[in-house]
C-alpha cells in the first residue's frame, strides 16, 4: 500500500479518508451482494470512471493486465465443469477429467457474472491502494487502540524498506556470484538463505534506530493524542451523503430481490421490475466521479465546495 | 549559568568491558555552538546520546556520574519535559522517519507528548515554512530525496520547541550542497533563535566556521576543549591530528599566524601577505596527466536507462575509461551516479546504447563474468557479511565465481590491513574495518575494474586515508577505479579525473584540477582557496607547496 499511493492533483485526493474509505467499501459490499448483470455492470462501470477520472488509468491498467486473464480462466471453468444450462451451445465428445463436454450458454454467461465481479473487486482495491493515504486511513481507527495502530502504520513503513534492502542485497550476492536463475529448488532455498540473513540482521538494526528515533521523540512517554489533518468540507458532506443514498437504494434493491439473477436452468430475463431504484442507485454513486469532473471543467466550483 | 552540565561521567554500553566515555567533565553555556570532533569510537556519539538520556535510558549499560540540563539532574527529569528541552537529529534520514508523509512526521513527537491539534497545526505551519518544507507538507517520505528527508527529520525536532539541538553527523549521508543547506538551517536557528547545537561531524570544511567552541574527543575522553579555534588548530597540527579543515590545516602547516576558518578570510591572509600578485596569477602548471594510461578498458557508448517509461535516469552517456585510471563520478542525489555503476557492472541493463568492458560487449556476458573482472562494492558493507569469519566470507566469494584456489587470500587481507582479523566475525569489527573486510570479498575475485559506490560514508579522516592510500596502492598495480562520492576533498585528493552527472547527464568531465577548480560547490576548500590562480591547485600538498614557493619568490625580491 505505501510504495503506491501519490498524491494527484484532483478532488478525489483532497477527499476525506472517511469520504472515500466509505464509499469504497460500499462498493466492495454492493459487489459481493448483487449477482444481476446489469448492477454488477453499473458497478464496474463506476469504479472505472472513478479510476479515470482520478488519473489512475495507467494503474489500473497494470491491474488488469493480470486480472483479465483470472477472468478468463474462471469464465473457462465454469464452463467446461458446469453443465447445468439448458441452452447448449456445444456438445462434444468425452475428455478426461471432464467428461463430456458440454458447454452451456447459461454457464458462460454465470462465469462471465462472477468474473466481472472478481474484477470490481479488484478494480476497488486498485482504487483504495492509490488513493487512500495509509497514515491517514488508520488513524481513522485510532479511538480503538492507539498503539496497535501506530504498529500497523510502523510495519506499513518498514514493510516497502525490507523490500529495498532485499534488492540491494540480492545485487550484492549477485556480484559475488551468487545466482538463483537457473538452479533446482533446493539450491535456491541453499543461497538465498545468506540473503535472508543479512537482510534480518539489517531489519533489526534498522528497527533498532528507528526505535531510538521515536523514543527519543517522547513516544511511550504518556497519554497520546491522534492528530488528524483531514478537513471535512461540503464537498465530504455532498459525496458522504450521496454513497448513503446509493448503498441504501442498493440494499432496497437486494431485500425486493432486484439485483439477484437467475441464470440457471435457463437466464431469467435482464429487465428490472423497477427502474427508479436502480437510477438512484447509478446516479449517486456516480457522484464523486460527477463532482471530480466538474471540479476539473469549472474550477470555481472547486473552491465552493 | 551552563546550560548543560556534566559531572564525572562514565559510560559503559551493554556487554562491552571498555569504557566508552571517561571521566568527562563539562559545561555548555545557553546559546553555544558546540562542534564535538574525533574518530570512530572517540566517544563522540555516546557523548551526545548521554546528553539526551538515551545511554543508558535506551541503550542500558552502565553510567556513573550526572548530567544537568538547567540545573536539573537527568536521572530525576521526567522524560516527556526532556524531550521538550532537547531533541535529536541522527545520521541516517531513512531510519528516524516513522511516518509515511511529512506532516505525519512532523506531527509524531508532538502526538507523543499530548499536544493540542491546534498547536500541532501552528508548529507543523512554523516549522515547514521556516525549514522550506511547505511544498512537501503532503509529500510522501518515501518520494523525497536524502536532504528533504533529513529536513524533515530536522523539522520534526524542532516542531516540539526544544533549547537545545543534538545532531550526530546530519549531513554524512547527503551530497555537498543538501549538507551545506542543513547546517546553514542549523547555524541559522542558533544564531537568531538562540538555540544551543551540539554538532558531531566528520565533514569539517562544512561547519568548522559555524563553531563557537571545539571538543576534540579521543578513547572517551575530551582530550581538548576551546573556544579560541585557532588554537585548536595549531594544537591539532602539532599533535599531527587530523580533525582540522583542510583549509586552516594549510595555514597551520605553512607557518602563518593567523588561521582562517573560511575561504574568504584565507584570501585576505594572502592577499595581505602579497602572494596574490599580478605575476603570481600567470604562473601556469601543465595539468598532472595520469599514469601510463592510454588503452581503454571501459567504454559506454551512448548509453540510456530509464527505471519506467517517464523517467530518464540516464542520458545518451558516452564514456571512455582508461586502464589503470581513477575516477569519481559526482553529482547531486538521484542524479544517475549509482545507476551508472550498476551498469558498469552488469546488474542493470542499458534500455539503450552499448557497454565494451575490456573490448567485450557486455551484453552478451552473464554477471558471474563480469564480476571476475568488475568487483563493486555498495554503499552498505553490511550486504557483504554474514559468515562468521573473515576467511570464509573471501572464500564465499571465490567459491561461487569458481575461481582457482590460488587467490591470495592472507596476502590481501595484508595489503587492506586486516590479516590479524582473518578468523573474527566481520559484524564484530569496526566501521572502517568492516568496510576493508567488505572490500576484501570484492576484492578475492581479483579484479582489473574496482567500482564504489560511496565508499567513504560515515567514515573518520584517519579511516577515510587509509582507504585512500590502500586504493591508490591497488591503482599503482594496474588497477582501474571508478568510485561514486560526495566527498570531495576524499575526491580531489585522491582520484584523478572526475565525472559530474546532472540529471542523468554528464555534464563535465576530465582530469580533476580542470573540473574541480572550475566549480563553486564540487570544489575542495584548497581549489576554492586559489580559485582565481591559473595553477590549478587542489590538494593540501600542491597548496603548501605553493604558499612556500611563493614566499620564498617574495624573500628575494625583498
Amino acid at each position: 500500500m505505501i510504495y503506491l499511493y501519490r498524491k494527484k492533483e484532483n478532488l478525489i485526493y483532497e477527499l476525506h479518508t472517511l469520504t472515500l474509505a466509505v464509499f469504497i467499501l460500499s462498493i466492495f459490499f454492493l459487489a459481493l451482494l448483487f449477482t444481476h448483470p446489469l448492477y454488477l455492470t453499473s458497478l464496474m462501470f463506476i469504479t472505472s470512471l472513478l479510476l479515470i477520472t482520478s488519473g489512475n488509468l495507467k494503474e489500473w491498467k497494470g491491474y488488469l493486465k493480470f486480472s483479465l486473464p483470472l477472468v478468463g480462466i474462471i469464465i473457462i471453468v465454469n464452463t467446461l465443469f458446469v453443465r447445468v444450462g439448458s441452452t447448449v451451445l456445444y456438445s462434444g465428445p468425452r475428455v478426461p477429467v471432464i467428461g463430456r463436454i458440454r458447454i452451456t450458454l447459461e454457464a458462460l454467461i454465470y462465469g462471465g457474472a462472477m468474473g466481472l465481479r472478481l474484477l470490481i473487486i479488484i478494480s476497488i482495491f486498485c482504487l483504495f491502494t492509490y488513493t487512500v493515504q495509509p497514515d491517514r486511513f488508520m488513524k481513522l481507527f485510532g479511538k480503538f487502540s492507539s498503539k496497535l495502530i501506530f504498529i500497523i502504520i510502523l510495519s506499513i513503513r518498514l514493510f516497502p524498506l525490507m523490500v529495498e534492502d532485499f534488492e540491494r542485497i540480492t545485487e550484492v550476492q549477485k556480484t559475488r556470484g551468487v545466482s538463483i536463475e537457473n538452479d533446482s529448488f533446493i539450491n535456491k532455498v541453499k543461497k538465498t538463505l545468506p540473503m535472508v540473513s543479512v537482510l534480518l540482521l539489517s531489519s533489526l538494526e534498522r528497527s533498532f534506530e528507528q526505535a531510538e528515533s521515536m523514543y527519543s521523540r517522547g513516544y511511550a512517554t504518556g497519554r497520546r493524542i491522534i492528530y488528524k489533518k483531514d478537513i471535512k468540507r461540503t464537498r465530504d458532506k455532498i459525496i458522504f451523503s450521496a454513497t448513503g443514498v446509493g448503498l441504501t437504494a442498493g440494499i432496497i434493491s437486494y431485500t425486493w430481490g432486484y439485483t439477484t439473477y437467475t441464470y440457471y436452468p435457463e437466464l431469467a430475463n435482464l429487465n428490472l421490475p423497477d427502474y427508479n431504484l436502480y437510477f438512484i442507485f447509478l446516479i449517486t454513486l456516480m457522484v464523486p466521479s460527477l463532482l471530480n469532473w466538474g471540479c476539473k471543467k469549472w474550477p470555481k466550483l472547486k473552491s465552493k465546495i | 549559568m551552563a546550560q548543560i552540565k556534566i559531572k564525572n561521567l562514565t559510560y559503559t554500553y551493554p556487554d562491552k568491558k571498555e569504557k566508552s566515555l571517561r571521566n568527562i567533565n563539562l559545561q555548555i553555556l545557553p546559546g553555544e555552538f558546540v562542534l564535538i570532533v574525533g574518530g570512530s569510537g572517540s566517544g563522540k556519539s555516546s557523548l551526545i546520546r548521554s546528553i539526551a538520556s538515551l545511554a543508558p535510558d535506551f541503550y542500558g549499560g552502565k553510567q556513573e556520574g550526572d548530567i544537568f540540563i538547567n540545573n536539573k539532574n537527568l536521572k530525576t527529569t521526567n522524560r516527556r519535559e526532556l524531550v521538550q528541552t532537547l531533541g535529536i537529529v541522527f545520521q541516517n534520514p531513512e531510519s528516524q522517519l516513522v511516518m509515511t508523509d511529512t506532516e505525519q512526521e512532523i506531527a509524531f513527537g508532538l502526538e507523543n507528548i499530548g499536544t493540542e491539534e491546534k498547536t500541532i497545526k501552528r508548529r507543523i505551519m512554523e516549522v515547514t515554512s521556516a525549514l522550506s518544507l511547505s511544498d512537501f507538507k503532503n509529500s510522501f517520505i518515501a518520494q523525497l530525496s536524502g536532504g528533504q528527508k533529513q529536513k524533515v527529520a530536522l523539522a520534526s525536532v524542532l516542531a516540539m520547541q526544544p533549547e537545545i539541538l543534538l545532531l550526530d553527523e546530519p549531513t554524512s549521508q547527503l551530497d555537498p550542497i543538501a549538507g551545506e543547506e542543513i547546517l546553514t538551517m542549523v547555524r541559522r536557528l542558533n544564531e537568531e533563535n538562540g538555540t544551543t547545537v551540539i554538532l558531531v561531524e566528520q565533514k569539517l570544511e562544512r561547519c568548522f566556521h559555524f563553531a563557537d567552541r571545539i571538543l576534540v574527543m579521543e578513547e572517551g575522553k575530551i582530550v581538548k576543549d576551546s573556544r579560541d579555534i585557532g588554537e585548536i588548530v595549531k594544537w591539532a597540527v602539532k599533535k599531527e591530528n587530523q580533525y582540522i579543515p583542510p583549509l586552516s590545516k594549510l595555514f597551520a602547516k605553512a607557518g602563518y599566524r593567523d588561521i582562517p576558518l573560511t575561504i574568504k578570510s584565507g584570501r585576505n591572509i594572502i592577499g595581505k601577505e602579497n602572494l596574490m600578485k599580478e605575476e603570481s596569477k600567470v604562473v601556469k602548471t601543465i595539468p598532472e596527466k595520469s599514469n601510463n594510461i592510454e588503452k581503454s578498458i571501459l567504454k559506454m557508448k551512448n548509453i540510456w536507462f530509464n527505471y519506467d517509461s517517464e523517467h530518464e535516469v540516464l542520458r545518451n552517456i558516452n564514456l571512455d575509461i582508461k586502464k589503470g585510471s581513477f575516477s569519481v563520478i559526482m553529482g547531486e542525489n538521484g542524479g544517475g551516479k549509482t545507476t551508472l555503476l550498476k551498469i558498469l557492472n552488469g546488474l542493470l541493463r542499458p534500455t539503450k546504447g552499448k557497454v565494451e568492458v575490456m573490448g567485450r560487449n557486455m551484453k552478451k556476458l552473464k554477471i558471474e563474468e563480469i564480476s571476475k573482472n568488475v568487483g563493486y562494492l555498495s554503499q552498505n558493507p553490511k550486504d557483504y557479511l554474514f559468515l562468521p569469519t573473515v576467511k570464509e566470507e573471501m572464500e564465499f566469494t571465490i567459491k561461487n565465481l569458481h575461481l582457482e584456489k590460488e587467490v591470495h587470500i592472507d596476502d590481501l587481507l595484508d595489503k587492506l590491513e586486516i590479516l590479524e582479523y582473518k578468523q573474527s566475525n566481520p559484524r564484530d569489527l569496526s566501521t572502517g574495518e568492516r568496510q576493508r573486510v567488505a572490500l576484501a570479498t570484492v576484492l578475492a575475485s581479483n579484479p582489473k575494474i574496482l567500482l564504489l559506490d560511496e565508499p567513504t560514508r560515515g567514515l573518520d579522516y584517519d579511516i577515510k586515508e587509509k582507504l585512500g592510500k590502500i586504493l591508490k596502492k591497488f591503482q599503482e598495480e594496474g588497477m582501474t577505479i571508478i568510485m561514486v562520492t560526495h566527498d570531495i576533498e576524499f575526491a580531489a585528493e585522491y582520484a584523478e579525473d572526475v565525472i559530474l552527472l546532472y540529471e542523468g547527464d554528464i555534464i563535465e568531465k576530465g582530469n580533476k584540477k580542470e573540473v574541480l577548480t572550475k566549480s563553486t560547490f564540487y570544489s575542495p576548500q584548497i581549489s576554492r582557496l586559489f580559485y582565481d590562480y591559473e595553477e590549478k591547485i587542489v590538494t593540501l600538498e600542491e597548496g603548501l607547496k605553493f604558499l612556500n614557493k611563493e614566499k620564498r619568490k617574495r624573500d628575494e625580491v625583498i
